[in-house]
């Protein structure tokens, strides 16, 4: 069982499976680089939004996570999760001056901001982050975006901020109706197959991820010679999906 | 700092233009200093000796305490006190001195990203290598890290950073790693930026810019430093074009400057 998105990447990449085949060396490198941005910038506040904001946390995380685990679990699981996400808020932030927790919130909430303000100006108006076929880097941007965009929050400055910048809005509607066949209206809650203890909520956008790589790999390993245009939609069940993947990638 | 604050300082930052006594505080360079901190003053001396703006270190022993951040290295100047390279570039850009005017939007986001790979992955393998490994720790970091000060009080200053550091390790998820997991990231994030560099002299081509003084801050450090094993500088010495890179900076910078300095 492989927990984790970059593990995840390694581990698909080393089967073989691999969304970077048309990118230079330097693409490569702005990758990792792109990745080390959101998991610093973003990350932070998008674990607040979900995890420690507490109406959110209560309306509608812990709910959406208590009903797809089985019965004991979900009294502790969420709680847990949620103290993890606070831990790491304020052990990575936390530090002087910064001595309360709203001065902490302020400023992760100003650096997610400024990152997706980033992200916006690299994106422009091509249709994804590297030319015209996706990459790595557009499965995890979307994987970080998808959630803040579509999921309806009590409170949602980062998503109002998010639909300011439409380049973004639209990168994530592209990805949405190419790839999932999931109406516009709102998420489906990913099926919660794996019961690791130390499972962050990224857990779910890490199934999308996956599922997306594995995709647009198929349908690059298809049709080497042309960018695939207009890819077969797969009919997405979640729970499936993730079943059918395991299957195919366990030796 | 709230935003207000923020403004405030910049405001005053800008009144007045850089001193001739600008100092520099880190900690005992011969026998406390450890190799992120190190890294970091290296890395801010870099960039300020970039802008061409003198500056002169100063070695405390308590320099991490004086510090209003906790962290070294921090510079004095005028009545303010500023540490750490990120801040430390806005107040000189307050001041009318900046490295990476000339880029465009793309490429200043890209600069960003980069730094953030070079403190998510370098300094993070650093700190992991001094107070998570347990041959370093025991010869070198708690020996290091105590050092100014009397029994008992070294090893208890020593046990607490070690535990500040290894929650933040595990709340990061950097806990469950070996040291061969850490040291194959660090030669990710060197192949990166080795492909990033390219031929070019620096990262932005002609010109250098903080992403330059950080990257060169930590390779310099990594690759001068000695620890209990050398893996970590192997890891940098495969990549000839950092290598390159960092004897121009420390040519170009360094060598020259510190000949009028000293004299």
């Amino acid at each position: 069982i492989v927990s984790q998105p970059a593990k995840i990447l390694n581990f698909l990449r080393k089967q073989k499976y691999n969304a970077d085949y048309e990118l230079s060396a330097k693409q490569g490198a702005d990758t990792l680089a792109y990745i080390a941005l959101l998991e610093e910038k973003l990350l932070p506040a998008v674990l607040h939004t979900f995890w420690v904001e507490s109406d959110n946390y209560f309306t509608v995380t812990k709910p959406w996570f208590a009903s797809q685990i089985p019965f004991p679990l979900s009294l502790i699981l969420p709680g847990r999760m949620s103290r993890g996400a606070l831990n790491r808020i304020l052990l990575t932030r936390g530090q002087p001056p910064l001595y309360h927790l709203r001065e902490v919130e302020a400023q992760i909430y100003r650096d997610a901001k400024e990152c997706l303000n980033l992200l916006s100006n690299r994106l422009g108006t091509s249709q994804f982050f590297f030319g015209n076929t996706p990459s790595t880097l557009d499965a995890y941007v979307f994987g970080f975006l998808a959630p803040l965009y579509k999921v309806r929050f009590p409170k949602i400055q980062l998503q109002e901020h998010l639909k300011q910048l439409s380049n973004l809005c639209r990168f994530c509607d592209d990805i949405l109706s190419s790839y999932f066949r999931i109406s516009l209206g709102g998420i489906s809650p990913a099926g919660q197959d794996m019961v690791d203890a130390n499972l962050q909520k990224l857990t779910q956008l890490v199934n999308k991820e996956s599922n997306l790589i594995e995709k647009m790999d198929d349908n690059l390993r298809q049709s080497p010679q042309l960018p695939p245009r207009k890819l077969p939609t797969l009919k997405l069940t979640p729970a499936e999906e993730e079943n059918n993947s395991f299957q195919r990638l366990s030796p | 700092m709230s935003l207000v604050a923020e403004a405030f300082v910049s405001q005053i930052a800008a009144a007045e233009p850089w001193p001739e006594n600008a100092t520099l505080y880190q900690q005992l360079k011969g026998e406390q200093i450890l190799l992120s901190d190190n890294a970091a003053s290296l890395a801010v001396q870099a960039f300020l000796q970039m802008c061409n703006l003198p500056i002169k270190v100063v070695c405390r022993a308590n320099a991490e305490y004086m510090s209003p951040s906790g962290k070294v290295p921090f510079i004095h100047v005028g009545n303010q006190v500023v540490s750490e390279l990120g801040p430390i570039v806005q107040f000189v850009k307050a001041k009318g001195h900046s490295l990476s005017d000339g880029l465009d939007e793309v490429q200043k986001a890209e600069m960003k990203a980069y730094m953030e790979l070079v403190n998510n992955m370098l300094l993070t393998a650093e700190l992991y290598l001094q107070w998570c490994d347990e041959a370093t720790v025991g010869e070198i970091t708690h020996a290091r890290y105590g050092s100014p000060y009397p029994w008992p009080l070294n090893h208890i200053l020593a046990y607490q950073k070690q535990w500040e550091i290894k929650r933040k390790m595990k709340a990061i998820g950097w806990g469950k790693k070996t040291l061969d997991q850490v040291l194959e990231d660090v030669d990710q994030c060197c192949q990166a930026l080795s492909q990033r560099l390219g031929t070019q002299p620096y990262f932005f081509n002609k010109q250098p810019t903080e992403l330059d003084a950080l990257v060169f801050g930590h390779l310099y450090t990594i690759l001068t430093t000695q620890l209990t094993n050398d893996e970590l500088s192997e890891k940098v010495k495969n990549y000839s074009n950092l290598l390159a890179f960092c004897r121009r900076i420390e040519q170009h910078y360094f060598e020259d400057r510190g000949k009028d300095r000293l004299s």
